[in-house]
């Protein structure tokens, strides 16, 4: 049979996932294993006054943050306690959790509790800021001076779930050498080493994680695994048996992390010559009860606020507000999402208020290399953005079908955005706070192992960081091997995120392979680490946010077509064409695997996935009610990629795992805007909202 | 608890358990069979999906009591089969398995459609598996993939 | 807990004599309501028969007056049967998905009476029947006199459903309209099934029932007869009024899934859109 992609290599994992053999965390049987089970707060913010727990059966145990020796989650921030502390702040924190065999007898036991609440009265709104970032470039006010006209919008994104297929699992037993060992669908194995070090004081010979088969993450195993994981391994160790916590649908939606809803106030000062002298905005984001990583969202929300666009004066400021919700953390895109949707929108909507071509306008300020980011950096590395839109074009016949589709009465409609996205952890992050190392070790009979603690969990980092391993020391496939991470053997490469995995790891796992192939010697076992070394020409500041935010970046752009049904204002996605710029393709089937399932995640984030949250609960609680896109839903899609080699990636390639996400919602939004003729301010463009915005022009 | 007879992976099987018991818990917790996998426990998401006389059916609604005197198939039987590597040949061409939770399920929806058609269109293939989520690939590589066994397995279905 | 597995009809139905207990076909509903934790029994609070394997209740058979459908026949197989009342099979065709199809049954669908229910609308629009069997006897029950609320039906605790009988009609043209959540595997927000024939350029048949709009299906018989007569013409001059009519009779609701707003609005617009569609059909 021929290959569609001869150039591309058979996934390492693919044959024991495809004969259902691979583990997933649920799959594991261990002796003697123990269920866990959360007691939740049932209010969104009060002190808890007493707890009383039912009495407990033989071999039933309570645990709670008596049993922890620090009772933090060792997060980017840690403000997130493992057991709620004398009070709780978000509806279904939890309180303490319940070990025990069967899980029925848990489930009745957890209804048994009775805890007694000083209740207090919720925050839902975005009124209290806990984290404040701000920056400037050139002089604002001095241009507002200059300007003929002020134009301003207003943008809203709502919460969203990962929806990975697999729910969150987490085990903590003890391996053979009896050591207290955890496992489970996790992005990072070292956070969640980190974490229970912390919370229990263990030291780090003392606790190892390692990585079974992930059913999908998106970010949403990023950082809530280490709470799941300090709580099991609190009970694992004082019990000394295995115990296991593995959520089902319900509970996952309702309680694990979600993406940050957000509303972000553009202002554009509009010169003379209808320039866009300047833009001013402020971006909201909904933290919910804890901090964690929020931080490092905004961050990036605010770097991503011009988008792919230069202008010369801005002054741009975030919040992340504490609410009484389910706290906010990781999903692709990172906080990007959120402000290239109300960017790639407000520089239309500043079009058609200027009664200029919107393309025309995007083209003007479109980045060239050389010029001052948002943070006033430099765009270092050659941008191929040009080419980007004008192959999207081609492919998807844009230029004539926006003309055809904006008629008035024609319900089609095509929309295109344009994109970047940061490579990397923030700034000289890599260098300075991860430092990732990899490691390669060639055994007697010059057999390699790759380690590094990249987790695979769907996007085939092992396949490709592996293969970037056998390019480089010209071996064939079966003469390289990649486990999943374990923290025993494996070193702390960072975490499976920021897309960072093909720009630093891979760039390690080149170097590394270059560096083995100097000293091979046949037949000896030879081992090799290799540091992360970064670009020294990165700069950043992260107090004045100021200086050169990223490694470097890739590009995109997405069309997306869809179709408007006049009866019941339901939207039909017809076809999609994306090109990006990823350095390099190291695999191209991979490549393109991660261009479909990123981009159908995205228009699900952009006209289908309604996530509503009332008095801090979530209404939509299931698969049947969190509505994402099923088969028949999905358009045919249209991939293209453009070399564009960056200087310190393995072979050029720089990342793209979130790449493909960060566009789609404003594509959609623009192309259903182009088939209604009316102004999109807000996603999900559900058929109830899209109703309101057709007849009353209100959104 | 009842007498539950049916036909498991081809062999006759019998078994002690309650009528009103899940079929798929039956599989992953009395058999220790994990292939088939839970992702949502109300028909939604088709991850537990497995044959039933070749059929595609939702294990995680399934009463063991309604399986008997059938043929259940779970991955660990259909992996013997030449459909299966037919499909496999296809699959890993197309790519499409990423994380592989779905793919049990997805393996049984192609296997069930090609059964009744085996030369479906595209829209035939999306609505096939149309109960089966997968968050990972965007669908299009596993359309491709049913499509081309539909070709490659010519004869088989 | 009894939960039985009955040899024949017979002997479920000797079973519902003594027994108060719900009756498992597929499950597909029912295993959802009764949902307990992984790896764990369904919360029964009462006996539970099931009734799947009774294959002598599952034939598909017609005679001079009916069509008539098994109530343990799956969706799957009375969608390929050609037997079927094509309505019938396009509602079928969009219920769940197609795993779901493969072991539910129309006799469920009507006998779990969910509002959402969309074979239901069917089953009033075409005028359905339900042959309910007991020791005692048997009777039928018109489908919209079956179905007494949400969740509530009138079968008596020894009554099995064995039938559902479809009156043999002919008509012009019949329309399903399912609006859900998205293309496939979702619940209606809200649906409309009609037909209607014209002869002489006059309505001679028209039937619009409305399912998810209400604790049960909405059918007027009464509008009905005001538009049974009319010309096409007289019809087209009074379109938005029956488009009004309709919408009264129907009672959406705000829920997770959407909004009473949303669901008013789109069940006129497909009132609307039908009533044009009978106005403009070519006559003989």
């Amino acid at each position: 049979m021929k290959s569609k992609y001869p150039t591309s290599v058979p996934k390492v994992d693919f044959v024991p996932k495809f004969s259902g053999e691979a583990l997933f965390a649920d799959d594991f049987r261990f002796k003697d294993a123990l269920n866990a089970k959360t007691v939740r707060a049932t209010i969104a913010r009060g002190k808890i006054k007493s707890v009383k727990l039912p009495e407990l059966p033989e071999g039933y145990y309570w645990f709670d943050k008596t049993d922890v020796k620090e009772n933090v989650v060792n997060i980017i921030f840690s403000d997130w306690p493992v057991f709620a502390d004398g009070r709780v702040n978000y509806l279904g924190e939890g309180i303490g959790i319940l070990v025990g065999e069967d899980t029925e007898v848990l489930e009745k036991l957890a209804s048994e509790v009775v805890v007694e609440y000083e209740e207090e009265t919720p925050i839902f709104d975005m009124s209290e800021s806990y984290i404040h970032k701000a920056f400037t470039k050139g002089n604002y006010e001095e241009a507002k001076k200059k300007a003929k006209k002020i134009i301003r919008r207003s943008y809203e994104t709502s919460f969203q779930e990962q929806a990975y297929l697999e729910n969150q699992g987490i085990v903590a037993y003890f391996d053979e050498n009896d050591k207290l060992t955890l496992t489970g669908s996790m992005q990072c194995p070292f956070y969640v080493k980190r974490a229970v070090m912390r919370s229990l004081g263990m030291g780090d010979d003392e606790v190892r994680v390692h990585q079974p088969a992930v059913g999908g993450a998106f970010g949403g195993k990023e950082h809530y695994p280490s709470l799941m994981g300090s709580q099991v391994a609190c009970a694992a160790v004082k019990l000394h048996r295995p115990v296991k916590m593995v959520f089902e649908r319900p509970e996952d939606i309702t309680f694990s992390t979600k993406r940050h809803p957000s509303h972000s106030d553009y202002e554009a000062l509009i010169g003379e010559n209808n320039e866009i002298l300047g833009i001013k905005a402020h971006v909201k984001l909904d933290g919910g009860a804890y901090k964690g990583c929020s931080g490092v969202v905004l961050s990036r929300a605010l770097i991503a606020s011009c988008n792919a666009y230069v202008f010369e004066n801005l002054d741009i400021v975030g919040d992340v507000y504490m609410t009484n919700h389910v706290p906010c953390a990781a999903f692709r895109g990172f906080g990007s999402p959120q402000t290239i949707f109300a960017m790639e929108m407000f520089i239309h909507h500043i079009a058609k208020e200027l009664g200029v071509d919107p393309l025309e306008l995007r083209l003007k300020y479109l980045a060239k290399q050389g010029d001052v980011t948002t943070n006033s950096g430099h765009f270092h590395d050659p941008i191929v953005l040009q080419e980007l839109i004008n192959k999207a074009m081609e492919m998807s016949d844009y230029k004539r079908k926006i003309k055809e589709y904006s008629k008035p009465g024609c319900l089609k409609g095509i929309g295109m955005s344009l994109f970047l996205h940061g490579c990397g952890f923030t700034g000289s992050g890599e260098s300075d706070i991860i430092k990732g190392k990899v490691k390669l070790v060639k055994d007697e009979n010059d057999h390699v192992y790759c380690y590094a603690s990249s987790v695979d969990m769907g996007q085939g980092c092992r396949t490709t960081l592996k293969r970037i391993v056998e390019k480089n020391l010209g071996l064939p496939a079966e003469q390289v091997t990649m486990d999943g991470p374990d923290t025993d053997t494996t070193p702390d490469t960072g975490p499976t995120a920021a897309s960072r995995t093909i720009i630093i790891v891979g760039f390690l796992m080149e170097k590394a392979a270059k560096n083995l192939k100097k000293i091979w010697k046949s037949g000896v076992r030879q081992e090799h680490i290799e540091p992360y070394v970064g670009p020294e020409y990165i700069h950043w500041d992260e107090a004045t946010m100021q200086g050169d935010a990223y490694p470097s970046y890739s590009w995109g752009v997405n069309v997306v077509e869809v179709e408007v049904n006049p009866v019941t204002y339901q939207v039909e996605v017809k076809h999609t064409w994306s090109t990006y710029d990823v350095g390099r393709v190291v695999d191209e089937r991979i490549a393109v695997g991660q261009a479909d399932g990123g981009l159908l995640q995205a228009l699900g984030y952009g006209y289908l996935e309604n996530l509503r949250c009332e008095n801090g609960k979530f209404k939509q609680r299931s698969l049947t009610d969190y509505i994402v896109p099923t088969a028949m839903d999905a358009p045919s899609m249209d991939t293209a990629f453009i070399d564009n080699p960056f200087v310190y990636g393995a072979d050029g390639a720089k990342g793209m795992g979130e790449l493909t996400f960060v566009g789609g919602a404003p594509a959609i939004a623009l192309a259903i805007e182009n088939a209604i003729g009316k102004e999109i301010h807000a996603i999900p463009v559900v058929p109830e909202k899209l109703m309101e915005v057709i007849n009353n022009g209100k959104n | 608890m009842a007498k539950i007879k049916f036909t498991l992976n081809d062999k006759p099987v019998e078994l002690e358990v309650d009528p009103s018991a899940r079929l798929i818990d039956v599989l992953r917790v009395n058999l220790n069979l994990t292939a088939t996998k839970e992702g949502c426990g109300e028909g939604s998401c088709g991850a537990c999906v497995v044959l039933m006389d070749n059929k595609g059916v939702n294990s995680c609604l399934m009463p063991i009591a309604n399986v008997i005197g059938h043929k259940i198939t779970t991955l660990e039987g259909f992996k013997h089969t030449k459909q299966f590597e037919v499909l496999k040949m296809c699959f890993a061409d197309e790519g499409g398995s990423q994380c592989g939770f779905c793919t049990p399920g997805m393996i049984f929806a192609a296997h069930s459609l090609l059964c009744s058609n085996p030369h479906p269109s595209e829209e035939e293939v999306r609505e096939a598996l149309s109960g089966n989520l997968c968050r990972c690939t965007g669908y299009q590589s596993i359309v491709h993939a049913i499509l081309r066994a539909s070709k490659e397995g010519e004869g088989l279905w | 807990m009894v939960k039985y597995i009955p040899s024949s009809s017979d002997d479920a139905l000797k079973f519902l004599a003594e027994h108060d207990a719900y009756i498992c076909a597929g499950g597909t509903d029912l295993m959802v309501l009764k949902r307990n934790i992984a790896g764990h029994l369904p919360k029964f609070d009462k006996d539970v028969i099931y009734v799947s394997n009774l294959r002598e209740i599952s034939k598909i058979y017609e005679d001079d007056k009916y069509v008539h459908i098994g109530a343990t026949a799956t969706l799957d197989e009375i969608y390929n049967n050609k037997l079927t009342p094509e309505l019938l099979k396009k509602a079928i065709g969009e219920v769940a998905s197609v795993n779901i199809r493969h072991f539910a049954t129309l006799a469920g669908n009507i006998a779990n009476a969910s509002p959402a229910g969309d074979t239901i609308v069917i089953d009033y629009l075409l005028d359905a029947e339900l042959k309910l069997q007991s020791i005692k006897g048997e009777r039928t029950v018109k489908a919209k006199d079956f179905v007494l609320g949400i969740r509530k039906i009138d079968r008596q605790k020894d009554e099995l459903i064995t039938e559902i009988l479809f009156p043999k009609t002919s008509y012009d043209f019949g329309m399903w309209y399912k609006v859900g959540s998205r293309k496939a595997d979702s619940i209606s927000k809200v649906s409309v099934a009609g037909i209607y024939s014209i002869q002489g350029g006059k309505v001679s048949k028209f039937a619009l029932a409305y399912g998810s709009s209400a604790i049960t299906v909405r059918r007027s018989e009464a509008l009905e007869k005001e538009i049974i007569g009319l010309s096409q013409k007289e019809l087209a001059n009074r379109i938005e009024e029956f488009v009004e009519k309709y919408s009264q009779t129907i009672s959406p609701i705000d829920d997770q899934r959407s909004t009473k707003d949303y669901r008013l609005l789109v069940a006129k617009n497909i009132t609307r859109k039908f009533l044009k569609e009978v106005v403009e059909a070519k006559h003989e």
